[in-house]
């Protein structure tokens, strides 16, 4: 059980609070993970009285929660929720705040612990935390904790995520930032360590002996929606790819971690990108792939491109997709090419990681019976429906000796016979609990950043991106870019 | 079989997501256990509401040999936009109690989304295995909605005697297979002929027979009226193995002469409609010295073959034709993955000797 303790939340009116973060602690606190002291503080410039802003968040609850919502639990929960409005630019708001705080360390006990969690626009972040240093915030009262949660994109490229690390540095240590993944809090992407590492059989195979390539996949089937505006700024390299691909890339192929200590995991995750062979700006073409989704059909419906989406320059050269072609240069991994894939509407919403093994040296059976067999491929599914599906060469029933493969597929099943808890959940419990495993460090923010930067280089200077209908897996060029190694896409 | 049919409660407009997570649904057991789903194929299945029930016992007869996810689209353009899923299993019980479930999606696709198909199929197939595209009724090689399923797919099985026009499909086929895009194609009504092949084959099997071969004058078929495909498939297979090529052609109703110059001279064939109780009646084959015959039984399911030298009986069998019920069909071609080069062969000589 964490201490009680106080969770303020900057840009409170944002979807992210009543879609996220407070249905994530009202789950949490309704199975008695959290304390009773517990409570949550939202800030913003909207002006709203406590009572308004518990009834906005009780409004959408019910969409957010698995499982419905009971009144009680919720009206005991919501006693706990405060509102402060204010424009975090200004020290008053913070004057403020430690006062309220103050306040209700003395009411409610929260015993001087806070966490400041901020939801913000990235361009606030630098302010906020400076004026929290300032109003001394940036440790907590009589002995409490102060932590302070990031959300990505932590920064846009390598110079200004090492600026942001630096000028938060300036007022809270590294042990009490929290840079937050959601993607690591999915229990299906922390099942990529439990397979790898609590199994014998894997780890043994996992390495250039036996592994000829590697797979990333991070699909979804939907476009960009109403986030038009903060999409064009961002592109799928910086939304997805820098965070959650580099993510499940470091999980898939780090070294076993002494312990599953945040030091120790965050260590060996580090050391990935390290050895992420650096991409010469001037063959970014040959690691790098863009492209945009234009109109097309999905899962039979007709979807507009993204050029025509709303608040999307029509001429916007925005990535929708990348594919990019990594090589970790370590002795593990020496000349294992790694294909990493993202993008919007695609056939399917699918995530997962696909190691495909060497051919079997040797086939002593005629050429014409082994016809359809393929090298053997396990697959790690994150989604959907997670699992696990291994395709190996199998006799087809009959007198000849025949070959063929068979998919073996496993599902998890925890996937349906118990709901898996909402990433949100995992993530606000271990920063209650002071735990930062599945948090990002500063160097694995920036090691991320510089694999990228070369390749944003490039795109920057360079004027086109190339078009895939929707619904499918990508441009052409994506395609190509695997062709040079012989390889191609699997079919997620 | 042992085994059981799940059916899945829910139905109407699905996400692919929520699809996925009703066949894991399925695959739980009463005790908690998970049944284990083992491959080795997609099917998908392009019909139409008329056939579906028929090609949807087809396609649940197949679950015990080829295991298998099969997608069938029943596609109405015409219709009111919607879009219907329907999901059930079939979990075949082996030794031990360990499951395999097969697994079927039936998609009704009415309005614009059924000229679409590909984007309904396409995220509903298993990764990792071959995609078999079977349209059991009338199809065309060369609209754009076919080459968007076909793109999909390993390997197109269709039926050239479904369509009306007959002559026109095989010439779309021919076409179709020539394209280098496209996935390798198998045609039912080549699988029916296989056993009549071996048949012919093995009748030229003894050593002092197979010179004949080179010395075939003449070939009659016999099929019943509708059967105009197998018969043309049945001769451009004769003609392409035995380095036949077409002269001359003429026809008179539905009475077909086909002029081939072989390697020891010329070939005369004719191809004429029989009674309708069998697509194909009679093969015969004639050289200088012998006859091979190869004839179908008028109620049963048998064929009796015999080999005449001169007037003498030399060589004479009967044997069980095998059914050919459409599972069994369909089963055969699900057993092939690439290119089947001597249907290739065969129906594009059968498309010369149509354009003569």
């Amino acid at each position: 059980m964490p201490d009680p303790g106080v969770v303020v939340i900057f840009g409170a009116s944002g979807d992210l609070t009543s879609r996220k973060l407070v249905p994530a602690l009202y789950e949490l606190a309704s199975q008695r993970r959290l304390p009773m002291e517990i409570a949550v503080v939202g800030l913003s410039r909207t002006e709203m009285s406590h009572e308004e802003f518990r009834k906005k968040l009780r409004e959408t609850l019910e969409e957010h929660v698995s499982g419905g919502v009971s009144d009680d639990v919720w009206d005991s929960f919501a006693g706990g929720i405060f509102y402060l409005p204010g424009d975090s630019k200004k020290p008053e708001t913070y004057e403020e705040l430690k006062g309220f705080l103050k306040k209700l360390d003395e009411e409610r006990g929260t015993q001087g612990n806070r966490a400041f969690y901020l939801s913000t626009s990235p361009s606030l972040v630098p302010t906020i935390v400076e004026r929290l240093g300032e109003a001394g915030m940036n440790e907590g009262e009589n002995g409490g904790w102060s932590r302070l949660v990031i959300e990505k994109p932590f920064g846009r490229d390598l110079g200004s995520a090492k600026e942001l690390n630096e000028e938060i540095r300036r007022h809270f240590d590294e042990g009490q930032i929290y840079r937050i993944d959601h993607y690591l809090g999915k229990e299906t992407v922390q099942n990529i360590l439990a397979l790898r590492f609590a199994n014998g059989i894997f780890e043994p195979i996992w390495n250039q002996h036996y592994v000829d390539h590697v797979q990333i996949t991070v699909a979804e089937d939907i476009g960009v929606g109403t986030r038009g505006a903060f999409y064009e700024e961002a592109g799928a390299l910086r939304d997805i790819v820098q965070n959650h691909v580099m993510q499940v890339l470091c999980l898939t192929a780090m070294e076993p971690p002494v312990s599953f200590d945040a030091e120790s995991l965050r260590e060996e995750k580090v050391k990935v990108l390290k050895a992420v062979r650096p991409i010469p700006d001037e063959e970014a073409d040959d690691y790098a792939v863009r492209g945009q989704y234009t109109r097309g059909w999905v899962f039979g419906e007709e979807v507009i491109g993204y050029r025509e989406e709303e608040n999307v320059d029509p001429d916007s050269v925005t990535e929708t997709f990348v594919g990019l072609r990594l090589f970790v240069d370590n002795w593990r991994w020496a000349g294992v090419p790694f294909f990493l894939r993202a993008g919007k509407r695609m056939p399917k919403k699918a995530t997962e990681v696909a190691i495909q093994f060497h051919s079997s040296p040797h086939t002593p059976f005629a050429h014409d019976d082994t016809e359809g067999l393929e090298p053997n491929v396990l697959v790690v599914r994150v989604q959907p429906e997670e699992g696990l599906s291994l395709k190996i060469g199998a006799k087809v029933p009959g007198s000849g000796f025949e070959v063929s493969s068979v998919n073996m597929d496993l599902l998890y099943g925890t996937a349906f016979l118990e709901e898996a808890p909402d990433a949100y959940q995992r993530l606000l419990l271990d920063l209650m609990l002071g735990d930062p495993t599945l948090f990002i460090r500063a160097d694995e923010a920036e090691g991320a950043w510089r694999i990228l930067d070369p390749v944003m280089r490039h795109w920057a200077r360079k004027k086109e991106v190339s078009p895939y209908p929707a619904g499918t897996w990508g441009p052409e060029d994506a395609d190509a870019l695997l062709e040079r190694d012989g390889r191609e896409w699997r079919r997620p | 079989m042992i085994g059981e049919a799940r059916q899945s409660p829910g139905g109407g407009a699905m996400s692919v997501a929520e699809i996925e997570h009703e066949l894991g649904k399925l695959r739980a057991n009463d005790d908690g256990t998970l049944a284990l789903r083992s491959s080795v194929l997609n099917l998908i299945v392009v019909t139409d509401e008329d056939s579906a029930p028929d090609v949807t016992r087809a396609v649940s007869n197949l679950a015990g040999r080829h295991p298998a996810r099969a997608i069938v689209l029943i596609s109405d353009p015409d219709g009111e936009r919607n879009v219907d899923v329907r999901i059930s299993a079939f979990c075949n019980v082996r030794g031990g109690g360990a499951q395999v479930c097969a697994e079927q999606i039936t998609v009704h696709a009415e309005g614009p989304p059924a000229n679409h198909l590909e984007s309904l199929a396409g995220p509903l197939l298993l990764p990792d295995l071959p995609v078999f595209l079977w349209y059991p009724g009338a199809f065309s090689p060369l609209s754009p909605e076919f080459a968007a399923m076909a793109d999909l797919a390993d390997r197109v099985v269709v039926d050239s005697a479904a369509r009306e026009d007959r002559e026109e499909t095989l010439r779309e086929m021919a076409a179709m297979v020539g394209e280098k895009e496209m996935p390798a194609v198998g045609d039912l009504q080549w699988v029916g002929l296989s056993p009549w092949r071996s048949l012919l084959a093995d009748a030229f099997g003894s050593p002092e027979r197979s010179d004949e071969l080179e010395k075939i004058e003449s070939v009659e078929i016999l099929y019943a009226p509708g059967g105009e495909c197998r018969a043309l498939l049945l001769l451009g297979w004769l003609a392409s193995t035995l380095g036949w090529s077409p002269e001359n052609a003429t026809r008179d109703g539905s009475h077909r002469r086909v002029e081939f110059s072989g390697p020891s001279g010329k070939v005369s064939a004719e191809l004429s409609p029989d009674s309708p109780d069998a697509r194909l009646r009679r093969v015969r084959l004639r050289s200088p010295g012998y006859s091979f015959q190869v004839s179908r039984h008028r109620e049963r399911a048998e064929v009796r073959t015999t080999v005449l030298r001169g007037e003498d009986l030399a060589a004479e069998r009967t044997v069980r034709l095998g059914s050919f019920d459409l599972g069994v069909l369909v089963g055969e071609e699900l057993r092939y993955r690439g290119c089947d080069e001597a249907y290739e062969a065969a129906l594009r000589t059968a498309v010369e000797v149509l354009d003569l």
